[in-house]
């Protein structure tokens, strides 16, 4: 464990030095952590794991943009005893099991869509979309002078049974959808 | 003034506030001790639950980047003016939030240490890790509070602890004097009176008993004992009154006594005086008319002594013979009387050679007689050679006429020692006396044997105890029926 952390620091270290050279490849990182990291302060209702051996699923819906960092950020980490496992999906009606999704850009109404039909699933969705959360997602990326900034719905997520802690909620921005 | 003369009073007050000094001091210090230590783990335990608490809300913070809440979190601790600085680290342990925010960089670690909250350089540090339960660490806190809360509480309780001591000492001090004189007063009163005692020997006072305990059994027994040794010096002198009455009684006495003494003796000395001058002068007034009665005798058996038949010249000498016994007696009463009267003059007397010269005379008028004289040499005495002499005359004499019928007689004159003294014996193995009559030997006219046994008139010894007297000394005999006799006189 120790190892690990310490190649993963190392990694980072490096992930860092590539970031200062190539501000995109540094943001990629940074969100594959965020998204990590995410599980931390989100509790699943008990469905979401049908027994103790289901791992924690981090899934990306379409275009993967973590340049491999969200495998390398998982890889051998534990959350409450619980393995990660990073999932791909073509299309939502491949979603299983999975508790935190991460949306792609997907073009124009597909998100609504998309949004529509993963509703009340006990899934954490996650996007960089501009109006990513005020459009029935839970959490988005904003990026701000090479800064990420969190945007969360905390409505949706409640709609889907989700709790987010109010430490998340305190370094977030909370959005709450207009008009809908 | 060393500790040991100080006055008992002093002496408890000083044991008491010494010991209750002590007794403070200890349970001050103790409890300063126990304070510091227990402020010390207060204050460590209170700054490991802030770290705790921070560590937990910070937890977003590093996970998502958000310095500005990290630094709004941390400058919480401005609530605290005991924390000096707060450091968050991130993951990889680079500094990712600190507090103060004007904190200079070598003031606060560049690196988290190890886990843990302890003292360091005189100020409390903690390395907090930043972590959700269950999942992966997030960073590191780094929180540096100084002691002065730790100082100020114990400054404070030295400062409380030094005002109680001093109070309390006071009070120790005013008490005991109070208290102190419980003990001191009776020992005190105790020494007062034995002060008193042996200053102005009176035991009369009695020392003040002021309780029951056992200095109150003590100023008891010292009472009692002053009690018993008034009582004895009461008796002592009771006794010595009545020693002193019976002495003046008896003085009183014995100057009557002596008084009457004296005019016994005054008066036996006129009536002696007397009795001398009566004997001296019937014993000369006799002379005359025994040598009348003598010298006719004579006249009458040498003139007439044919016209005289044998009876009357018998009777004749008979009368002569008896009036010459009589001249005898009445010169040996006169010796006496002169021995009596005569003035005494002291001189050195050689007692050996005056007792050969009578032996010799002895020897010369009785020729026929063989008697053996012992004399030891070189008797010496101081006393009137005269009557000496006729002392010595007599007792030697008396010895030849006593061995007159005895074989073998032997007469000896030495010294011998008498109860420490020295005293003259004359010893012979002649005739004896009955010791029952030892105290008739010196009496005049007193005679042991008849004049036909042994011729004598009875005034030798008399006049021999007359001179060993007026020598101031003293005369005995000893002897048995046949046994021989010894005199003993002293000088």
């Amino acid at each position: 464990m120790a190892f690990l952390r310490v190649t993963t620091a190392v990694l980072l270290v490096c992930a860092a030095r590539l970031g200062a050279q190539t501000g995109k490849a540094s943001e990629a990182q940074v969100k594959a952590v965020f998204l990590f990291n995410f599980a931390q302060f989100v509790d699943w209702p008990p469905a979401a794991f049908p027994d103790t051996e289901t791992p924690l699923v981090i899934g990306i819906l379409g275009a993967d943009p973590f340049e491999g960092f969200l495998d390398q950020t998982v890889r051998g980490e534990q959350l409450r005893g619980r393995a990660f496992q990073v999932r791909r999906y073509r299309s939502v009606e491949e979603i299983k099991t999975c508790h935190i999704l991460f949306i792609s850009r997907p073009a124009g109404d597909r998100l609504d869509e998309i949004t529509a039909s993963l509703k009340n699933r006990p899934i954490l969705t996650v996007g960089d979309d501009d109006g990513f959360a005020e459009r029935g997602g839970m959490i988005r990326f904003v990026t701000d002078r090479s800064r990420i900034r969190l945007q969360i719905n905390p409505q949706a997520a409640e709609a889907a049974h989700l709790t987010i802690s109010s430490k998340l909620l305190r370094v977030a921005e909370v959005i709450t959808p207009t008009g809908r | 003034m060393s500790l040991r003369d100080w006055p008992i009073k002093r002496k408890l007050t000083a044991i008491l506030v010494v010991i209750s000094g002590l007794v403070l001091l200890l349970t001050s210090a103790a409890f300063a001790g126990y304070q510091y230590w227990s402020l010390r783990q207060t204050t460590r335990d209170a700054l490991s639950v802030r770290g705790r608490i921070i560590a937990a809300n910070s937890t977003a913070s590093l996970a998502f980047s958000n310095e500005a809440d990290a630094r709004e979190l941390l400058s919480a601790l401005r609530a605290d003016p005991h924390i000096v600085a707060a450091v968050l680290y991130d993951k990889v342990g680079h500094v990712f939030a600190a507090y103060p925010a004007d904190v200079a960089g070598n003031a606060v670690p560049a690196a988290p240490g190890p886990d843990g909250y302890r003292f360091e350089r005189g100020r409390l540090i903690g390395f907090q890790p930043v972590e959700e339960a269950g999942s992966q660490r997030l960073g590191t806190l780094y929180l540096a509070s100084d002691l002065e809360a730790v100082y100020d509480t114990l400054r404070l309780s030295v400062v409380i602890g030094l005002a109680v001591m001093g109070v309390a000492l006071l009070a120790a001090y005013l008490l005991s004097m109070v208290l102190q004189g419980t003990i001191s007063q009776p020992i005190l009163a105790l020494a007062e009176t034995a002060k008193a005692v042996s200053t102005r020997q009176d035991y009369s006072v009695r020392a003040p008993k002021l309780g029951e305990d056992e200095l109150g059994a003590l100023t008891d027994a010292f009472n009692q004992m002053l009690g018993r040794i008034e009582d004895q010096k009461d008796e002592l002198q009771r006794h010595a009154a009545d020693l002193e009455r019976r002495v003046e009684t008896r003085t009183h006495e014995l100057q009557e006594r002596n008084e009457s003494l004296r005019r016994n003796a005054a008066e036996l000395l006129a009536a002696n005086t007397e009795l001398d001058a009566f004997a001296y002068s019937v014993s000369h007034d006799l002379r005359a008319p025994l040598r009348s009665i003598d010298g006719f005798s004579q006249v009458l058996l040498e003139d007439y002594a044919a016209q005289l038949d044998e009876a009357g010249r018998e009777s004749l000498h008979r009368v002569r013979a008896a009036s010459q016994r009589m001249g005898t007696l009445i010169d040996d009463l006169l010796k006496l009387a002169r021995v009596t009267r005569a003035e005494m003059r002291t001189e050195d007397v050689d007692l050996s050679g005056m007792a050969r010269d009578i032996a010799s005379e002895l020897q010369r008028a009785a020729p026929e007689r063989q008697v053996e004289f012992a004399i030891a040499a070189g008797l010496k005495a101081r006393g009137d050679a005269r009557l000496l002499r006729v002392a010595l005359d007599n007792l030697l004499r008396n010895s030849w006429k006593y061995t007159a019928k005895r074989p073998g007689a032997r007469v000896e004159f030495a010294s011998v020692d008498a109860n420490g003294g020295q005293a003259f014996a004359i010893r012979d193995n002649g005739a004896g006396f009955d010791m029952k009559y030892a105290d008739k030997l010196f009496g005049v006219f007193q005679r042991l044997h008849s004049a036909a046994e042994f011729e004598g008139t009875g005034v030798g010894l008399a006049t021999v105890r007359r001179i060993i007297n007026r020598h101031g000394g003293r005369i005995w005999a000893e002897g048995a029926v046949d046994q021989g006799a010894t005199f003993y006189f002293t000088l």
